[in-house]
């Protein structure tokens, strides 16, 4: 791939690697993410979205490689790089006690906004997450999709140029996850910033401008949503046989288009031909039988040979595996 | 257009770089303070425990002091009991809520707002002055506390008096906050701190000569014929014993040492506790 010359990426990820013990969270991960871009890094749990965020924003060293934002590196030029970034990460970072206006305050006073344009922006930003009927409630109180939304909002009480969101949506109902959506959209358009989001949600991936699918600290694929789709996308035939003994002999038969085995599922590589030729001979002897039209769910699983929703954790394993991992707090 | 040389100075825009860190530092301060001001839990304690030490064990205790219960008198200490240990219960209760702001560091730290500060342009030795700044102000809000008690004890208190107590418990707070800070760096869990908290401030306290004196009018010797030697050793070993007497000092006009002697030892120890405090901070 050799896009046109560029006058400088927002985001420069360059051969990043960072291990964590004996697992190679990271390994050798290179991107641009271009300026005013709305970018989405995509992958199951610990494939090494967060450590790479946590790399993006100077919380982590890479073990090798480099990485800039806006061309300030983020391990010699950390503050500076800092300065331009707006952050929202995957565990919560609100304080609790204070009230919504309070919080956003601290923020504006932390990263240095004068009294004149903090003031303003909180107006606005509480506006854009709606959420101005709340501006004197301790965060206690709000929901945490409100809460979500309140962090999307601090994020950018500063002029920050790139916007970086770990996993926004994760934990919430449908409706929320849409707002939140549009809220991101909202500011790439308005605020005219870099959007760099992660998620394991494929479908929230097809409204954006490029993305890049990650498994296990590699990079497997990366371009427009339309791209990925045309190059790796392909039709999918989900088969439920009734029997053990059905789902072997079209396990053995058809083993060359094996894309993966899921659960009581097998998902073989198929065109209509071939589907046709499946519903004939084993019509009568499975549960169900679908064809999957290419989609950005079909390019996971061709990447990756399993379908990202077995991935996704809960909140529970979440904490869990940030604890082995090393967490924060006993690092 | 061509980057690449830009550093940290440009693009602050109006403000100069310190103002924005004293500006950061303002914000953590008044975080700070707002938090403990909002906990209830923390303010009911920093209320009832002066007024338990104060009026019931001061009062209580306050006939035996000078032996007048068994009639007899082994030196005199030219106050009653309630005067003598009002300036301990100051520093308790410092003590107390300075430990306690301190223990806020393991929360910001497992529930995500540190990440928050941590991400932004303000230095690490700015952050950590923020929280310990705000976390001994609120400590000297509830040795305050204790002030307002000054007529239940019989302490008559001239303004300057509170001003010189003012500026002691300011030292006092600022070097146990830090002191606090150190600890909950070391500390994993919110368990392991109560644990570790009444292990360090109790033992601390009671061997501060708060609330017994070492007699002034006896010599080295005779003070170890009195009490038992290792205790006396305490005693003398104890920073805070220092404290404590300089604030004796300020309030009730009655010193067992060189009061400067205390106003060293709480400016070294506030400076090198906030020295090892920045340290472990900076590591994370």
């Amino acid at each position: 791939m050799s896009p046109a010359p560029i006058p400088r990426p927002a985001i420069r990820v360059d051969a990043v690697s960072k291990r964590y013990g004996r697992t190679l969270a990271l390994d050798a991960v290179s991107f641009d993410v271009d300026e005013k871009e709305l970018f989405a890094l995509l992958g199951p749990n610990g494939a090494g979205k967060t450590t790479l965020m946590h790399i993006l924003c100077t919380l982590l060293r890479p073990d090798s490689g480099a990485a800039q934002i806006c061309g300030r590196d983020v391990v010699k030029q950390s503050r500076a790089a800092r300065r331009r970034l707006g952050l929202v990460f995957q565990e919560p970072s609100l304080d609790d006690r204070l009230t919504v206006r309070e919080n956003l305050e601290l923020h504006g006073l932390v990263f240095g906004v004068p009294r004149k344009l903090r003031r303003q922006r909180i107006h606005e930003m509480l506006a854009l997450v709606e959420l101005t009927d709340w501006t004197d409630k301790p965060v206690q109180m709000l929901s945490s999709g409100m809460k979500r939304r309140l962090e999307i909002a601090r994020a950018l009480i500063h002029d920050a140029e790139i916007l970086l969101l770990d996993e926004p949506t994760v934990g919430l109902d449908a409706q929320s996850r849409d707002r939140i959506w549009s809220y991101i959209r909202r500011l790439g358009i308005e605020r005219r910033i870099t959007v760099l989001v992660t998620t394991h949600y494929i479908e929230e991936v097809e409204g954006c401008d490029r993305a890049c699918i990650v498994d296990h600290g590699k990079v497997l694929a990366l371009g427009t949503p339309e791209a990925l789709k045309q190059e790796y996308g392909q039709q999918i035939l989900r088969i439920a046989p009734r029997s053990e003994e059905d789902r072997r002999e079209i396990l053995s038969r058809f083993a060359d288009r094996l894309v993966s085995e899921a659960h009581d599922a097998i998902l073989l590589a198929s065109d209509d031909a071939f589907a046709e030729t499946v519903f004939a001979d084993y019509g009568g002897r499975v549960r169900s039988l679908a064809v999957e039209r290419p989609s950005l769910a079909t390019v996971f699983l061709s990447l990756t040979g399993r379908e990202i929703r077995d991935q996704a954790a809960g909140a529970r394993e979440r904490t869990f595996a940030f604890g082995k991992r090393g967490g924060e707090h006993t690092r | 257009m061509t980057s690449g040389e830009t550093t940290d100075i440009e693009s602050s825009g109006r403000q100069p770089a310190f103002l924005i860190e004293l500006g950061g530092l303002y914000g953590l301060w008044l975080r700070e303070v707002k938090r403990s001001m909002r906990d209830r839990g923390q303010l009911i304690g920093g209320i009832s425990r002066p007024i338990l030490w104060v009026l019931i064990l001061g009062i209580g205790l306050n006939p035996y002091f000078r032996g007048e219960v068994y009639g007899e008198v082994s030196f005199v200490v030219p106050f009653t009991y309630l005067q003598f240990i009002f300036p301990a219960v100051v520093a308790l209760n410092i003590m107390y809520t300075s430990v306690q702001s301190a223990v806020s560091v393991i929360w910001d730290r497992e529930f995500g707002f540190l990440r928050e500060v941590l991400v932004s342009p303000m230095s690490r030795g700015s952050v950590l002055l923020g929280k310990v700044l705000g976390g001994a102000t609120v400590a000297v809000i509830h040795g305050c506390l204790v002030l307002l008690l000054a007529r239940f004890a019989d302490v008559p208190l001239t303004w300057l008096d509170v001003l010189k107590a003012l500026g002691l418990m300011a030292m006092l707070a600022f070097a146990l906050t830090s002191l606090g800070v150190v600890i909950a760096n070391r500390v994993r869990s919110f368990a392991g701190f109560g644990v570790f908290s009444n292990a360090v401030i109790l033992p601390l306290y009671f061997t501060s000569s708060s609330i017994f004196p070492l007699d002034p009018a006896l010599t080295q010797a005779q003070t170890r014929v009195v009490y038992p030697e290792w205790l006396v050793t305490l005693v003398q070993y104890n920073p805070l014993t220092y404290a404590v007497d300089a604030l004796r000092g300020a309030l009730i006009d009655y010193n067992q040492f060189d009061p400067r002697l205390g106003i060293a030892i709480m400016l070294i120890a506030g400076v090198v506790l906030f020295a090892i405090a920045l340290f472990d901070f900076r590591k994370t």
